[in-house]
């Protein structure tokens, strides 16, 4: 199962680039924030590999990790929202010119969470994810 | 418990793929493992407790199934959580 969402920006690669990393407080759902909704929070991805939320009284909590930082192409993220640090899902997001901008794509799956939730060296561990990839995919 | 957070325990995972190949009833399903029956009780209402399993009486037992739906929750969340941030995105972008 892997979500894939895409739009179209009227701005340069590297804007969008900027826009989605180091201005991510602006995009992300204000219902989705775990600091206090009545001040506004920062969230950014750095290319150092933190991704982080910080409230207005400099509490920050990590979001997940940037495995790939490529700016104006590339984005690779362990993503802790929704399924907690222990259990990351891997969000790639892409950012790809085009003449009238650029074109944002966002593939949001299981990723590493397979590894993290079933365990590499984990007897059946393949069969263990094909089971909820199967049950992933009859929910479509 | 919610889906992933079940699906963290290596039993547990045995006890879906055991069920995914046919649904059965709790002793069936505990010939198939080292722990007691009890254990494998326990496991199963918590998967139950999660919506990643079913039961269903059949005679005087309960027949357990892996229920597909229970594998949602994820996905809604990640689904609405990008509808939101990318439109928000787009208007960002035309600032």
């Amino acid at each position: 199962m892997t979500v894939v969402k895409s739009v179209d920006l009227r701005c340069h690669p590297e804007r969008a680039f900027a826009l989605f990393t180091e201005h991510a407080g602006q995009w992300w759902p204000a219902h989705r924030r775990h600091t206090r909704q009545d001040a506004p929070s920062v969230i950014r991805i750095e290319a150092t590999g933190r991704f982080f939320e910080r409230g207005s009284d400099g509490t920050e909590i990590e979001l997940g990790v940037a495995r790939a930082f490529e700016p104006a192409h590339r984005l690779l993220l362990d993503w802790y929202p929704g399924t907690g640090r222990e259990h990351p899902t891997q969000v790639e997001v892409t950012f790809e010119a085009m003449d009238t901008g650029t074109r944002v794509t966002v593939r949001h799956g299981p990723g590493v969470a397979g590894v993290d939730l079933f365990g590499l060296n984990a007897p059946g561990y393949d069969r263990s994810w094909d089971l909820v990839l199967a049950a992933l995919a009859g929910c479509e | 418990m919610n889906a992933l957070d079940a699906l963290g325990n290596p039993i547990r995972r045995k006890i879906l793929i055991e069920l995914r190949r046919a649904p059965m009833p709790v002793g069936a399903l505990a010939d198939r493992f080292s722990v007691s029956r009890p254990a494998i009780s326990r496991h199963l209402r918590v998967l139950q407790d999660a919506g990643l399993v079913d039961s269903s009486e059949r005679g005087a037992q309960n027949v357990y199934a892996v229920r597909l739906q229970g594998f949602r929750s994820v996905r809604e969340f990640i689904d609405s959580f990008w509808d939101a941030a990318l439109s928000r995105l787009e208007e960002l972008a035309q600032k």
